[in-house]
């Protein structure tokens, strides 16, 4: 028995008070293709990246062949051999290939490069590798999965024998990541070792020697991957007890014709041929695993996005927003994903963030009535719970979940028919979460269309009469009622055909 | 080059209350003090700054620079920038001028250096709006086209108006002031009724705010960072014939530092390089401050080399003052 070329033993990580990992223990074997599987925010990235250096453990210890190592960052970890190729591509698009790979180790005489040499080299990687990228083309200028290859290049130029590979396939299309795991094999085949962090199970079964599920960042198996059928590992990776944080879920009224019908929208290498409706009083969540269109697809319907093909009616009609003003006039609002980035103006006040959106309406001969506004602002933040000590407080200074909460306020300002809410109660405390909850489940009773689109599966299932399951581009299914369940979410967007509901022991 | 952190799981805390509202604007007075404070000083130490002709002279002077810096405030605020201010300056009173000489009419002539700083303001909105070239880039690049356009209308010559009733555009008086002032005056309440009043001003601030915000709650940020190109060109080209008013000429190869003087206007007042934050009274102060400090320093008679060098510095200080606030308040 060989002895293990790494070792993690009692790993826990926090952030900001939230435990991403506790008590995590694994030994990766060298030469083996080592896969760390898990839902969304299961800890598997923060593992990988505590392997590589990226994150420092709160506890616990780092062995390499026996010994405690302390990684202090990427570069220290390389020493060591081990490097990570990230889910955001790190490379200079605007250079070379060749420059790329030899990025901070090229040959040199002196303050000169010597290309022949790097050229040289180059050619004896790709020989040795098989993986065949251009030396002379631009990276921006390469696909994504051909910029991963880079990447893996460079790890390999820096003899680099541990290599944790971050969702590497999230972004490729099929048959770019059955070419990523053939290069995998190769690599494994020629002594390299691999840790692979995925969600897609066909993908961790067909390469994998060694699986390791995380689940709310605690370990809770390791085995060889062919003792395991998909089943057994789905099984392990869900089974969650649900909160008892959520509203109760009222009956949808059956108010006839559907608020917004989408029809076959489609976006070439984002989304495609999605079709389902939204009712008045129904709550529709839309999951899946990260990058799998969801947010796309909402925000094309919201005119943030534009899309090729596919019609979407809105009560009835058929709208084609290119902006999200025209969403608005039509009585949508959404809440996006980045509170920060395409949410609140962090430096104006409170009453200001609240009523952009409808300033036409405390608009006479073109001047706004700031007073009015001001009193219709307060009468939002009352009615949502927003906690600040004034209107005209910056929205910057309160806190994560109030900050949710302005933007709800501002949705609520209107004559609202369908409110889109992209990852809502992401970055906020439980009691936030809750009074969101009560916010949705009240708005969908007031026979409001509500369409969530969410990665935490207790969320899924604590507030969705619909859940509409994403994969790569594409609806894998459709739940409705008691066959919302964890096990029936999982195999859809995690892409087995497993029977729903019938394996759940 | 290290592999990016993740900061998804970051929660915002509460920190000391610190701005206020409206991208701190309230809470910041500063510059006003200077200026009532440069004001007093010069009054009480400086035989000749505080008589009806110096201060007439003063605000004269100023009336070209504060008509195009009040809607390049706006420019500011949208998030944008616009060098080319100089060039539509020079060339839209040559423009005028051809069609004075060419029709007589005063008011034709007016009207036809407006246009001209419209379509070069127009020509800005194009090719930062559709072509999505970098604002400072692109209106760099417009400075030199207009500029040379500037030569092909004058045929290079030095162009004087035909009538010399041209002079009574710009100087006639009313009131006890000159009518550049008064243009001005009338220009400076236009630009700051629109920014600190109006639907359309609450969209500018969003806009240079955070542009992605904006237009998720519904403002059409394209059309608002075209119309601040629109009316700085206008008002550049504005600028321009009044000035050709007060000096009865128009010349290709006149000075190019008048878009040093209306940023400068700007920056001294307080108004953020960064958008999102800034106001049209902010640019007048800014702009009275310098002239006073500039007619001090002559009536003193300081060396204007020195004038130079200390000009510099108390925009340095501006520029600094704003990033040391911003800084404590970023998020």
């Amino acid at each position: 028995m060989t002895a293990p070329a790494i070792s993690l033993r009692g790993i826990s990580k926090s952030f900001d008070g939230v435990q991403a990992l506790v008590d995590v223990s694994v030994d990766i074997m060298p030469g083996t293709i080592h896969a760390l599987v898990g839902e969304n925010g299961a800890g598997k990235s923060t593992l990988g990246k505590i392997l590589a250096g990226v994150y420092h453990a709160d506890e616990g210890q780092v062995l390499l062949a026996g010994a405690p190592v302390t990684l202090a960052g990427p570069r220290e970890a390389l020493v060591h051999g081990i490097t990570i190729v990230a889910q955001e591509i790190a490379l200079v698009g605007t250079r070379s290939v060749l420059e790329n790979v030899y990025l901070g180790s090229e040959s040199h005489t002196g303050p000169f490069v010597r290309t022949r040499t790097l050229r040289r080299r180059y050619a004896e990687l790709v020989a040795e590798t098989g993986i065949d990228v251009d030396a002379d083309t631009l990276v921006d200028q390469l696909s994504i999965a051909d910029q991963q290859k880079v990447e893996i290049l460079r790890a390999l130029a820096r003899n680099a024998d541990v290599i944790v590979m971050d969702e590497p396939t999230a972004r490729l299309a099929t048959h770019e990541a059955a070419t990523l795991m053939t290069i995998f094999r190769g690599l494994r085949d020629q002594g390299r070792t691999i840790v692979f962090v995925s969600h897609f199970l066909e993908e961790v079964f067909s390469v994998s020697d060694h699986v390791t599920v995380l689940r709310d960042g605690r370990k809770v198996a390791d085995a060889l991957a062919a003792d395991l059928t998909p089943t057994e590992l789905i099984t392990m990776m869900v089974g969650r007890s649900l909160d008892a944080v959520f509203p109760d879920k009222r009956a949808s009224a059956d108010s006839g014709d559907a608020v917004l019908q989408v029809r076959g929208l489609t976006r070439p290498q984002t989304f495609e041929d999605i079709s389902f409706d939204v009712f008045p009083g129904e709550i529709v969540v839309v999951t899946g695993l990260v990058g799998s269109g969801r947010s796309e697809v909402v925000r094309s319907v919201y005119g943030l996005l534009p899309h090729d093909g596919g019609e979407v009616f809105f009560d009835g009609r058929s709208v084609r927003h290119a902006h999200p003003r025209q969403a608005i006039a039509h009585g949508m609002a959404l809440i996006p994903e980045s509170r920060k980035a395409e949410g609140l103006f962090l430096g104006f006040p409170v009453a200001g963030n609240i009523a952009l959106p409808h300033l036409r309406r405390f608009t006479r001969w073109g001047i706004v009535d700031g007073s009015s506004l001001r009193r219709a602002a307060a009468e939002k933040m009352a009615a949502v719970g927003v906690k600040a000590a004034s209107p005209g407080v910056a929205a910057g200074l309160l806190s994560g979940g109030n900050q949710q909460k302005i933007l709800f306020a501002r949705a609520f300002m209107s004559d609202l028919r369908l409110l889109i809410a992209d990852e809502p109660t992401r970055g906020v405390d439980v009691g936030a979460k809750r009074q969101i909850y009560e916010l949705l489940a009240e708005l969908a009773a007031r026979g409001t269309g509500v369409l969530v689109v969410s990665s935490e599966m207790e969320e899924v299932i604590g507030l969705a009469h619909r859940v509409i399951v994403m994969r790569r581009g594409r609806i894998a299914g459709q739940l409705a009622g008691d066959a919302i369940t964890e096990n029936a979410i999982a195999h859809l967007a995690f892409g087995q055909d497993a029977t729903v509901g019938t394996d759940h022991s | 080059m290290t592999i990016t952190d993740d900061t998804a799981t970051t929660p915002s805390t509460d920190r000391p209350a610190r701005s206020t509202a409206w991208g701190n604007t309230l809470g910041r007075f500063g510059i006003l003090v200077a200026v009532v404070a440069l004001f007093i000083i010069l009054s009480l130490t400086t035989p000749g700054f505080f008589s009806g002709l110096n201060l007439r002279n003063l605000l004269d002077q100023q009336a070209p620079i504060l008509i195009a810096a009040a809607p390049l405030t706006l420019v500011l605020i949208a998030g944008q920038f616009d060098v080319s201010l100089s060039a539509v300056y020079i060339t839209a009173p040559l423009v005028g001028l051809q069609v004075e000489s060419h029709t007589g009419s005063i008011a034709l002539a007016v009207l036809a250096g407006l246009v001209a700083g419209l379509a070069a303001g127009a020509f800005n909105a194009l090719l930062v709006v559709i072509c999505r070239i970098n604002s400072f880039i692109s209106t760099l690049a417009a400075s030199y086209i207009i500029a040379g356009i500037g030569y092909l209308v004058s045929d290079q010559a030095i162009l004087t108006p035909s009538s010399p009733g041209f002079r009574g555009f710009a100087a006639t008086r009313v009131l006890g002031l000159s009518t550049a002032t008064l243009m001005a005056v009338v220009v400076i309440a236009v630009c700051w009724v629109l920014l600190a009043l109006t639907r359309y001003g609450r969209y500018v601030y969003a806009t240079g705010a955070n542009a992605e915000a904006a237009k998720v709650s519904g403002v059409r940020t394209r059309w608002i960072v075209a119309s601040t190109f629109l009316l700085t060109g206008a008002a550049a080209g504005f600028a321009g014939m009044v000035n050709a008013s007060q000096s009865m000429s128009a010349q290709a190869t006149d000075d190019f530092s008048f878009v040093f003087a209306a940023l400068a206007a700007v920056v001294v007042g307080g108004t953020s390089i960064a958008g999102g934050a800034g106001a049209v009274w902010r640019t007048v102060a800014g702009a009275l401050f310098i002239a006073m400090m500039n007619n001090g320093f002559n009536l003193n008679q300081v060396d204007p080399i020195y004038q130079r060098i200390i000009l510099g510095l108390v925009i340095l200080g501006a520029v600094g003052i704003d990033a040391l606030t911003r800084s404590r308040n970023a998020t």
